[in-house]
């Protein structure tokens, strides 16, 4: 039988071993901690968040030409687009659109089937409500993004 | 009155020791509030260590880092609703945190904080401790019993058992101090002073008397006044995750900080017996080796220097803050917290407090080291099985202070043996 076994166990050297590690831990620099308000966490360049609508930065038009791919690619079919082909520019134009954030998973298939580049998946992640009500986002709301609610006292 | 006041406080000797009832009174007052306010202090620092020791931030919302989270909770605390359950025994149920209380604040009756600073001086000083510190484990029980509920009752026999075995390897090290005592003048005491000034005399502190048999003892009591104070490792009896509470489970508000307060308060009153007997009490470090006007002189601007250094880091983490209007109050908070504690800082430069306040301030630095490893132990041991505890009590400590206090005797003894031994030879 090896005596260093007995003696580790005598001079407690696993316990002071668990000791230095918690001791080297209490450096502040170690936490991970956010002070979410304060500080906002860096969320991953792949991340799903709040829907919107882009435009064509040059004219301000809507880039979506009511392909209606995005609606038949959405499993929730929480994507209800409606359009009317305008007789003069022969194009497919907007009527309504809305989108049920509600029921929305954030799969991004619905980003991933448009044609345009039109519909994206943000990087914003405050989209927490009271109620369910003005969950369900139309066109202009699409387009602006969604207003986060201002806690205040 | 202030003639009085100054006549008291340029003699040596204990309110007990002049008979004085009135600074009696006022010791036990100050004592009282000293130790209520170390607990907030500790509320807020084991918070915050622990936190830091699981890479977490701890309190920060409530004041500059959480500084004032203690006051918040003692509120919170007291506006609590009151329950007392239906099926309690009412009287057992209101007295249990009396006497969980008292028995840890009278403790500290004879604690020394300096050769001046304690109520009194008992000549069992030790043996009062001991006993009246024990006698918490009896508060423990009625309050398990007369919750009338499961949780409690397992809480407050896991206490008592853990109580009777951890007393006797605490006892064995006691007494292999008290027997160190006795070397120099033949005769050992009991009591708290006597122990200092013994380890004073015999110029050394006697958790390095007799290398290593002063360490192995002081070890010993280290590890059973954990047990005994119910801290982690060794918390069954209020182990979280198996018995929700233990044995205050079914205490709510004030009542259940009343545990809180008597849980801490038996904390420092171990830590100051684990002073007091093997780290030299107040005596500051090296008084004999480093003797002298200039090292007097020297040490006594340490405490003051210490609250500066406090000082500095409140300032600045105050520098340091976010500079938003939202954090504009915490940061001034803090900065006047931090010249608070420059100017107590300073007011402990003046000569005459200077020269008072040393052996206190020594006092409690070495009890913070322990309340440190407390919370230390916490944030990294893992809570012993019931057996594991029993087999550690009975198995280890012990056999270890039964041997550590025979061999202690023996060697106190082998100047005296061997003169006798040579003396028959001859």
């Amino acid at each position: 039988m090896s005596l260093t076994p007995l003696l580790r166990k005598i001079f407690l050297v696993d316990l002071i071993k668990g000791l230095k590690v918690t001791f080297h831990y209490q450096s502040p620099s170690e936490a991970i901690t956010e002070q979410y308000p304060l500080e906002r966490p860096i969320v991953y360049e792949r991340f799903r968040g709040q829907p919107r609508l882009n435009s064509n930065p040059d004219s301000g038009e809507s880039l979506c030409i009511v392909c209606n791919l995005c609606a038949l690619a959405c499993p929730e079919q929480l994507i209800v687009v409606k359009g009317e082909r305008n007789p003069a520019t022969k194009r497919k134009e907007v009527v309504s659109w809305t989108y049920d954030l509600s029921r929305c998973m954030f799969c991004g298939l619905c980003a991933e089937a448009c044609s345009t580049d039109a519909l994206e998946l943000t990087q914003d992640y405050e989209m927490a409500l009271y109620s369910r009500e003005g969950m369900i986002l139309d066109q202009a709301a699409l387009e602006c993004g969604q207003e986060p609610v201002r806690y205040a006292k | 009155m202030l003639e009085a006041i100054k006549g008291y406080l340029s003699t040596n000797t204990t309110p007990g020791e002049a008979g004085s009832m009135f600074w009696a009174t006022i010791y036990i007052l100050i004592i009282t509030i000293g130790i209520s306010l170390a607990v907030i202090c500790m509320n807020w620092l084991e918070r915050k260590i622990l936190a830091h020791m699981q890479i977490r931030l701890g309190p920060m919302r409530v004041g500059p880092h959480g500084l004032l989270q203690p006051f918040a909770d003692a509120l919170k605390l007291l506006i609590k609703e009151d329950i007392i359950p239906h099926d309690a025994d009412k009287l057992v149920f209101w007295s249990a945190p009396v006497v969980v209380t008292m028995t840890s604040f009278t403790t500290f009756l004879v604690v020394p904080f300096g050769r001046t600073h304690a109520v009194t001086d008992l000549n069992i000083g030790i043996l009062f401790m001991l006993g009246v510190s024990s006698l918490g484990v009896l508060g423990i029980i009625m309050a398990g019993w007369s919750s009338n509920s499961h949780y409690p009752l397992m809480g407050s026999l896991r206490s008592s058992a853990q109580m009777v075995s951890y007393e006797i390897a605490m006892g064995l090290a006691i007494v292999s101090a008290v027997l160190m005592t006795s070397l120099q003048t033949g005769t050992g005491t009991l009591s708290m002073i006597g122990i200092v000034d013994a380890q004073n005399a015999q110029q050394t502190w006697f958790i390095f008397k007799f290398f290593p048999l002063g360490l192995i003892a002081f070890g010993v009591f280290a590890i059973a006044m954990i047990a005994e104070t119910n801290r982690a490792p060794f918390d069954l009896p209020e182990a979280e995750s198996e018995l929700v509470a233990g044995f205050h489970t079914e205490y709510s508000g004030f009542r259940w900080s009343l545990f809180f307060l008597a849980e801490y308060a038996a904390m420092l009153a171990v830590s100051s017996i684990a002073v007091t007997l093997w780290l030299g009490g107040w005596m500051r470090p090296f008084p004999n080796w480093l003797s002298g006007s200039a090292w007097n002189l020297a040490f006594s601007f340490v405490p003051a220097l210490s609250l500066f250094v406090l000082a500095g880091m409140c300032l600045l983490g105050a520098l340091r803050m976010p500079r938003i209007p939202q954090m504009r109050i915490q940061t001034v908070g803090l900065a006047t917290f931090g010249s608070l504690l420059g100017f107590v800082g300073l007011v402990l430069l003046l000569p005459g407090v200077r020269e008072r306040i040393q052996d206190i301030f020594w006092f409690v630095a070495k009890v913070a080291f322990f309340m440190y490893l407390y919370i230390w132990y916490r944030g990294t041991f893992p809570r012993y099985r019931f057996d594991q505890l029993m087999k550690v009590g009975w198995k280890v400590l012990l056999p270890t202070g039964l041997g550590v206090l025979i061999a202690t005797a023996i060697w106190g003894l082998l100047p005296q043996l061997s003169t006798a031994i040579l003396g028959v030879s001859q």
